[in-house]
């Protein structure tokens, strides 16, 4: 006599997505997609969580997955619905280039399996709209990676703003700094198919501030994303006026040498900033390895700066993700919300192809604009 | 107009509207080719008061000291709308000028200004120092030697703490925030890079106060080398901010970026009796540099710089940028011809 198994034959044909009174009491079953950066660094917190079952890693570079899965555990593969129809997962977490995020998701939903998606959602709204659907239809949990939200400082930023502290609200500068990352992974740099920086980097600044902020009623911007330079630098910088009418500048760059992000908000009564350049409470720093005759002059060892005590946000948005799975509470960041930030990040990059500002109506959805369709027109022609 | 010869420059302050005039009445006694004489103010009680703290003679009105032998030039620190009357009425008396920025709030006053003074052959100056600031000048130096490379896309801004008073009368300044700010960086990157700014997007609005000027301010303007540039002219730092705010220009280049905080604060002041934080800076402000720029081109009978049409050229970026926040679209910038 042997207990039945969560999967049951009919389940396969329906697929019934795991309940909250399932996962209660037992480890939560992931399957892993995409084991490159980003993927790697979920699956290895996975594999340490004790309310986790790491069960499958997927990529359909089976060497990197198998060795990914000796190191930490785990079933590789290089399909995905050999993965999603395995009767020992109950959650897929999606870490592909976003191009393909739509595809996987789709396919997770359909065998009923909850879903944790890296952020940006997918390169179009269209994209995005359909995961939602999908997730809905199929009665699954749909989250997307959206981590900034889960950093200590912008969570205390959101208590601050919430509570009213500074009143009506006036300007918002946010930045996003990072090295030229294409110089390593050239595909980066393919703004048709990835969206540049702006889907990338400047996609967390979007959310984070419609997170705080509200709606978005027009955006304007300037940027490489469309040069030839962009295959080595690439920047953007967004003017973003809010329903409310506060007015943000948000900066995302891989034109730096170091990741700095920082966020200041003034309103009618105060000012608040934060710069991730001021966050360490404890700083390294080795004497070991200096090299006097540097060309150039004296080179040092870099310095680590760190916070000890503070959940690192990657792992915090995954325990909060596994946490609603159990509980059934609403996940932070849903479908629909990324949806609407990938929106405005199309929108920013709308504007600087077409060097018009684009409009939102009051339902998200883009205002088609006289002027945006006459240059977008020449622009083709 | 008197010739000036191996003596200072005789100086008559006209008004103490703006306070800036502070710092170039510093910067005027400190200079040994200057001598501040008197100062003009139909504020009885603002301009009794400073002369006599500077120790110069008191004039209630101007038109009867800019007509006097003993002056040979006057810097303007009246309201914006003031500055034409002013600047004309010392021109017609053969006075050398140097103006507050902006020049003025229209296209029409700045170019009767320029050709007021030129028609009378007196020298007009535009009060930017943010040109002559030490830092600055650091920033220009680093791009001419190419330390990133060509400059591809700027991020600057000019915050502040609002200046209350004339400033947020728009019958009296032209504006608000954005003509009060927008000027010292168009200036500056005029200067720096020899570009014109040739559109530009605003957002603008108030926001942060109850009156009717503008306090929040968002340009994004292109340059005539094709490089785009952000620039925040906000009023946005409380009146109790630990310093007046600042100027910070994000060059982002080639091979590399620079980042200038021009007026950053490097001492931290804090006082049991007094202000709880206070932050000192040991940057060079320009005003002297600025103010002994006018005296030796007024010495040495020699071009200005910066000029009437370089004042006239920030001032349109600011207009245009109204124009543009109203329409909710970029504008090209129409530069009015000067004779």
């Amino acid at each position: 006599m042997s207990s039945p198994t969560p999967s049951s034959p009919s389940a396969q044909t329906h697929p019934v997505p795991a309940s909250p009174a399932q996962l209660r009491d037992r480890p939560v079953r992931f399957a892993v997609v995409g084991t490159g950066g980003m993927g790697g660094h979920h699956a290895r917190n996975l594999a340490a969580m004790p309310d986790v079952e790491l069960t499958w890693l997927v990529d359909i570079d089976l060497p990197r997955a198998q060795a990914l899965a000796a190191e930490i555990g785990g079933t590789p593969t290089a399909s995905m619905e050999e993965a999603f129809a395995a009767d020992n997962v109950d959650a897929v977490l999606i870490a592909l280039p976003t191009f393909l995020h739509r595809d996987a998701t789709v396919l997770a939903a359909q065998h009923g399996k909850h879903v944790f998606c890296e952020k940006p959602i997918a390169r179009t709204v269209e994209d995005g709209e359909a995961m939602v659907a999908a997730c809905e239809a199929a009665g699954v949990t749909f989250m997307v990676g959206h981590v900034v939200r889960f950093f200590p400082e912008y969570e205390r930023m959101k208590e601050i703003l919430d509570a009213g502290k500074l009143g009506r609200i006036a300007t918002i500068r946010a930045s996003r700094t990072n090295p030229p990352v294409m110089e390593r992974s050239p595909w980066f740099a393919d703004v048709e198919k990835n969206g540049g920086v702006v889907l990338d980097l400047m996609i967390h600044e979007i959310d984070t501030l419609r997170w705080l902020f509200g709606d978005v009623e027009r955006v304007f911007a300037h940027g490489l994303s469309y040069l030839p330079i962009h295959e080595k630098r690439d920047y953007t910088m967004a003017s973003i006026r809010f329903r409310s009418g506060a007015i943000a500048h948000v900066e995302a760059s891989w034109a730096h040498s170091t990741h700095r992000t920082s966020i200041e908000v003034a309103g009618q009564y105060g000012l608040a900033t934060y710069s991730s350049e001021q966050a360490a409470t404890l700083i390294v720093e080795p004497t070991e390895g200096i090299d006097w005759n540097a060309p150039g002059g004296i080179r040092v060892p870099a310095r680590h700066y760190l916070r000890p005590g503070v959940v690192a946000p990657h792992l915090k948005e995954v325990q909060h993700f596994v946490a609603c799975l159990k509980t059934g509470e609403p996940v932070r960041v849903n479908g629909e919300e990324a949806t609407k930030a990938l929106a405005v990040a199309n929108a920013v990059l709308d504007s600087m192809r077409t060097g018009v500002p684009v409009f939102f109506n009051e339902d998200g959805t883009v205002r088609a604009s006289a002027a945006a369709a006459a240059t977008t027109a020449t622009a083709t022609a | 107009m008197t010739t000036i010869e191996g003596r200072p420059v005789r100086v008559a302050i006209l008004s103490f509207a703006h306070l800036h005039a502070h710092g170039y009445a510093l910067a005027l006694k400190a200079n040994p080719d200057a001598d501040l004489v008197l100062i003009a103010d139909d504020d009885a009680e603002r301009g009794a008061a400073m002369a006599e703290h500077y120790g110069v003679e008191y004039v209630p009105d101007y038109r009867d000291a800019v007509v006097r032998d003993d002056i040979d030039a006057v810097v303007i620190c009246s309201e914006n709308v003031r500055h034409k009357e002013m600047t004309i009425a010392a021109a017609e008396a053969g006075k050398h000028v140097l103006c507050e920025k902006p020049i003025a709030t229209t296209v029409d006053d700045a170019l009767a200004m320029i050709a007021a003074c030129r028609d009378n052959r007196v020298k007009l100056q535009i009060a930017f120092p943010v040109r002559f600031n030490s830092a600055v000048h650091g920033l220009k130096a680093a791009i001419d030697r190419g330390a990133i490379g060509e400059p591809l896309i700027i991020a600057s801004r000019n915050p502040g703490t609002c200046p209350q008073s004339w400033f947020v009368q728009p019958e009296l300044s032209g504006g608000g925030a954005v003509i009060d700010h927008t000027v010292h960086v168009v200036d500056t990157l005029r200067w720096m890079l020899g570009v014109e700014v040739e559109e530009v997007y605003a957002e603008i609005d108030t926001r942060i106060y109850d009156f009717e000027a503008d306090d929040t301010g968002l340009l994004m303007m292109k340059l005539s080398n094709g490089v785009p540039v952000s620039l925040d002219t906000s009023w946005s730092r409380p009146a109790n901010n630990p310093i007046w705010g600042g100027v910070m220009i994000d060059v982002v280049g080639e091979t590399g970026v620079l980042s200038l905080d021009a007026f950053r604060a490097n001492i931290e002041l804090i006082e049991i009796q007094g202000p709880s934080n206070t932050r000192i800076g040991v940057e060079a402000s320009g005003d002297p540099e600025m103010i002994d720029a006018f005296i030796q081109a007024v010495r040495a009978d020699s071009e200005t710089s910066p000029n009437g049409e370089d004042g006239l050229r920030a001032m349109e970026v600011a207009l245009a940028a109204y124009e543009s926040a109203k329409a909710q679209q970029p504008v090209k910038i129409a530069h009015a011809a000067v004779a």
